[in-house]
């Protein structure tokens, strides 16, 4: 995969619930989903999803299913819970409310200062 | 919260579907890439590869998941468990070791806190016990608790800060059955007694204020214990009229099996209202000129301090005893009727705990510092142990295994066996309590204590297990995972090592030290034992029957109950085997007896302030019978009667009180009250114990049956036979039985078990003491043979090379040996400097000897010096016979 920037620490869980929110999907799915709504800017470290949706699924923020992928093979999908698409909705405003201020902050000029 | 439990519920219940899923979605993972990767262009096995070496490694992921999951330290707790066991299993002499001395560490712990749980903690079952409080008096330590029913009423019109008071006072009936008369325990309460305490019934009800007034229909409350042992628990018993003391009552409650009364280690058959008691006594309720042992209870209205109570209540009490009829009572003791006091009752009366408390707490020190040897043993076992392991441990550090997790998996350990030896514990704790309670039942009433373990009891248990766990297994693991790596991997026994040794050791030592301490309080308590039963009480003991003949509130009439008990005398004097007979008020060791105040005429002496005697109404032969010598004079006849003239036989200590150095025969005595009726003195016999072994001898005035001050309705029957009493004790109650069938036979027991009766708390402390004594010295011989049997192993190759070089065989021997000596010699002195400080608690319950008695002090030390000697020359004999070749050869 590409030489992407680093996920910034925090914002996996988040990635994952953004992708699961708009379709079930099976790991390697949001694997490619992730790349594909970030425009190929991200991706993530393969080792790190697995545990990731575990603990997600562990805290009861997304569910799991066993049913078959496109070409008709066996696979987990996952789907978020009510209680994580709460969880999307708070953590999307926690970021776009950081994201501002940060860009705000970057953004200054000496005049503003 | 939920979905976490359900997950880890899922992870605990369906793992090996959790771990098949996770190797699916993992390949199906892998796979998918690989095909992706093969529609760019990449052959399959290429792109398969590749798949791979992006997801990286599978099982550290999969570990990852499993955390996420909550799921690893399940894992790891599992493995330690394994490990641990399979550990155990391993070494199965040092596991059985380990569990067994355990689980006799705890289970005595357990056996003797169950006993303090029945005495001391529990609070009797009835409402908010907390709340009731004993109207008591007196300055001091011990707060009287009785009164008179005058008093009682008084106390009961206090307004405002009581919701209720009630009274009551144990007492005996005669119950009539099919086979004639049975003595029953008893308690008068005022009708308000079970509502005001809030008594659990089983059926029925309770007393009520109508109880307490005159009637012609007694009611009576019946014990659940009486209601089984008497009627198999039959709810028609609520229809039935039983007879008490000859007069019809009816059945209308019993309470609930739990509640015994406010008396611990009794529980009274029947209850009867005081208004029954005013029926034959009818001057009871206004009697201010008698001091009875009718106890007051209280319930305080919620929010009232005790304190806020008092007030009150001592207004009562100061007015009542200013008032003059009542100035008496103050006149003998008046600190003890000083002012008014209020004790706690949640526990009941303090009787039982005030006999044993003490000594429960002595047994419960002997039986930490038991658990306390036990424990090290195990702690210096596993130490040993450890050190076997320590290049285990050492490559598990090198290669990353943390040193928390290393702690963890020896704690594991220690925590398992002590849940073992925990669980095995309450088993010997069930034996031991009932092993306990077997050693009470020689007392002259049952002690009625239920020792079943209950929640606190197990609580107790696992809190000790938990505890000594945690306690002897953190020790070694923290030692043992404090390894210097390098030495420990080249396997060279380095200087770290042999600083543990001196741990090892100085853990033994202590050892020793303890066992010296539990060994001199036991040998203590044991020789008091011996002393009071070896001690001369002043009359002849062996074949000595012994029968509580009770005539009180039977058909008989009043005037014919001592020619009655007469009648009997004469007949069983006739029964084959009987060498002597006699009849007595009171019998030696015994707590039953009466002492009055008497003047004594012509006496040297004008002490007049202690003028109290014993007195005894005897029949002639008693002095034959018990073998009382005759010192001077002579002892009554069959001539001494009612109308003779007045006589009496002192003892030794009365006639020295009395007469000095003068001639006793002859002077005359009259007792206080009766003043004019002159008692001649006319026999002088040896001294004995009476009330038990401890006291001296009293000044005692005996006197003829026919002139005792009044006509006793229960008299004892000694008989001396020629075999074994327990022969001739069937013949005795037919002879009983053929004067009058009214005449109840109420303890029948010979002169040995009297005297065992009276020494039951010399003899509990004793045997447990013993017991424990035993079993500390047995650990600690084992402690110090393992710890020694294992420096011998460690350091046999450096023997072997000493005894290569030319070293002596003896020489060998000696050096383990004084290696022995040193730590039993640290042991012993640091262990008897211990117990001086720990046995002056015991000064009351010894009895011939001093706390620092030097002689038991001496002979344990030696004792236990013998023995760590003994314990140290097995492992000593193995390094001097070592073959110096193979000990070489072996590392």
């Amino acid at each position: 995969m590409g030489k992407n920037p680093e996920l910034l620490p925090g914002t996996l869980d988040m990635l994952i619930l953004k992708a699961v929110s708009l379709k079930p999907l099976h790991g390697y799915g949001i694997l490619l989903r992730i790349q594909q709504i970030s425009g190929e800017a991200l991706s993530v470290p393969q080792g790190s999803l697995y545990p990731a949706l575990y603990r997600l699924e562990h805290q009861g923020l997304i569910a799991a299913e066993w049913g078959e992928s496109e070409n008709k093979r066996k696979a987990k999908f996952y789907t978020v819970t009510a209680t994580g698409r709460r969880r999307l909705k708070e953590e999307t405003a926690e970021w776009n409310k950081l994201a501002s201020a940060i860009g705000a902050a970057l953004g200054a000029t000496t005049d503003e200062v | 919260m939920w979905s976490r439990l359900r997950s880890l519920a899922g992870m605990l219940f369906r793992r090996d579907r959790f771990e098949s899923e996770m190797r699916d979605e993992v390949r199906f993972h892998i796979e998918a890439r690989a095909e992706d990767l093969a529609r760019t262009g990449l052959s399959p096995a290429d792109a398969m590869r590749q798949a791979r070496i992006e997801f990286g490694t599978v099982d550290a992921i999969k570990d990852d998941c499993r955390q996420s999951r909550g799921v690893r330290w399940l894992d790891e707790i599992g493995n330690d468990l394994r490990y641990a066991l399979r550990l155990m299993a391993k070494t199965p002499g040092f596991t059985a070791a380990a569990i067994l001395s355990l689980a006799l560490g705890i289970g005595a712990n357990t056996a003797i806190f169950s006993l303090m749980d029945a005495v001391i903690l529990r609070t009797v079952p009835v409402t908010s016990p907390q709340d009731l409080v004993f109207f008591a008096h007196g300055k001091g330590e011990r707060p009287g608790v009785s009164s008179n029913y005058p008093l009682f009423e008084r106390y009961r019109a206090i307004d405002g800060v009581f919701s209720g008071v009630t009274a009551f006072s144990p007492t005996a009936f005669k119950f009539t059955t099919n086979d004639g008369l049975e003595n029953v325990t008893g308690l008068w309460v005022n009708g308000t007694f079970h509502g005001v305490l809030g008594v659990p019934m089983a059926i029925g009800r309770g007393f009520s204020a109508e109880s307490d007034q005159p009637t012609d229909t007694p009611t009576a409350v019946v014990s659940d214990a009486f209601w089984l042992r008497r009627f198999g628990r039959d709810p028609s018993v609520l229809d039935r009229i039983i007879t008490l003391d000859g007069r019809a009552i009816a059945i209308v409650g019993v309470t609930a099996p739990e509640f015994t009364g406010l008396i611990p280690g009794t529980n009274p058959d029947v209850t009867m209202p005081i208004a029954v008691r005013a029926i034959t006594r009818p001057d009871y309720l206004q009697d201010h000129g008698t001091w009875t042992d009718l106890t007051i209870v209280g319930r305080l209205k919620p929010g009232v301090t005790p304190s806020a109570a008092l007030a009150p209540v001592d207004v009562v009490l100061q007015q009542y005893m200013s008032e003059e009829e009542n100035s008496w009572i103050k006149k003998g003791n008046p600190d003890a009727f000083a002012n008014a006091v209020l004790v706690p009752a949640a526990h009941g009366s303090g009787v039982l705990r005030r006999q044993y408390e003490t000594a429960l707490n002595v047994l419960m020190g002997m039986v930490a510092i038991v658990l306390l040897i036990a424990s090290v043993n195990v702690a210096n076992l596993l130490l040993v142990r450890s050190a076997a392991r320590s290049k285990e441990v050492a490559i598990r550090m090198c290669v990353g295994g943390g040193r928390a997790r290393l702690i963890r998996q020896f704690l594991t350990e220690s925590l398992l066996l002590a849940t073992l030896g925990g669980a095995l514990a309450i088993v010997f704790a069930q034996w031991g309590t009932a092993a306990i309670m077997s050693l009470f039942n020689a007392a002259e009433t049952p002690l009625l204590i239920d020792v079943s373990p209950n929640t606190r009891v197990l609580m107790f248990t696992a809190g000790a297990s938990l505890v000594t766990g945690v306690a002897f297994g953190l020790f070694p693991a923290f030692a043992s995972t404090r390894v210097d790596l390098t030495p420990a991997l080249k396997d060279v026994a380095s200087t770290r090592l042999s600083r543990r040794w001196s741990l090892s050791h100085g853990l033994v030592a202590s050892q020793v030290a303890l066992s010296i301490v539990v060994l001199v309080v036991a040998s203590l308590l044991v020789r008091t034992l011996y002393n009071l039963k070896s001690l001369d009480a002043g009359f002849a003991g062996g074949n000595l029957l012994l029968v509580t003949l009770d005539t009180y509130a039977t058909p008989i009439p009043e005037a014919s109950r001592v020619a009655t008990l007469q009648a009997v005398l004469e007949r069983v004097k006739t029964l084959p085997g009987v060498q002597n007979a006699s009849l007595s008020r009171s019998t030696p060791i015994h707590t039953s007896g009466n002492a009055r105040a008497l003047v004594v005429v012509n006496a040297a002496s004008e002490k007049i302030e202690d003028n109290a005697a014993f007195t005894n109404p005897v029949s002639p032969e008693y002095f034959d019978t018990l073998g009382i010598r005759l010192i001077r004079g002579r002892v009554f006849t069959d001539l001494d009667t009612g109308d003779s003239q007045h006589v009496a036989v002192v003892n030794e200590t009365m006639a020295k009180f009395w007469a000095a150095d003068r001639d006793p025969i002859g002077m005359t005595l009259a007792f206080r009250g009766d003043p004019k009726d002159l008692i001649t003195i006319v026999g002088v016999v040896q001294d004995t114990h009476q009330m038990n072994l401890r006291e001296a001898p009293p000044r005692t005035v005996y006197s003829p049956i026919p002139q005792a001050e009044e006509p006793p309705s229960g008299l004892t029957l000694e008989v001396r036979t020629a075999q074994e009493p327990a022969a001739i004790v069937a013949a005795v109650r037919e002879a009983v039985r053929g004067v009058n069938r009214s005449i109840v036979l109420r303890y029948v027991r010979t002169i040995d078990q009297q005297i065992n009766a009276s020494l039951v708390r010399e003899r509990v402390l004793a045997t447990l003491s013993g017991g424990f004594a035993l079993l500390a010295l047995v650990l600690c011989a084992i402690g110090l043979y393992g710890v020694m049997s294992y420096t011998v192993t460690r350091r046999s190759r450096e023997i072997g090379i000493r005894m290569a070089l030319g070293a002596a065989r003896s020489r060998v021997l000696a050096q383990v040996m004084s290696q022995t000596f040193l730590i039993a010699i640290v042991g012993t002195v640091i262990g008897v400097v211990a117990a001086f400080a720990a046995t002056s608690t015991l000064a009351t319950f010894l009895f011939g000897l001093t706390a620092r008695d030097p002689l038991t002090v001496a002979g344990v030390a030696a004792a236990l010096l013998v023995v760590s000697l003994g314990a140290g020359l097995l492992p000593a004999r193995r390094a001097a016979t070592l073959d110096p070749v193979q000990a070489i050869k072996a590392e």
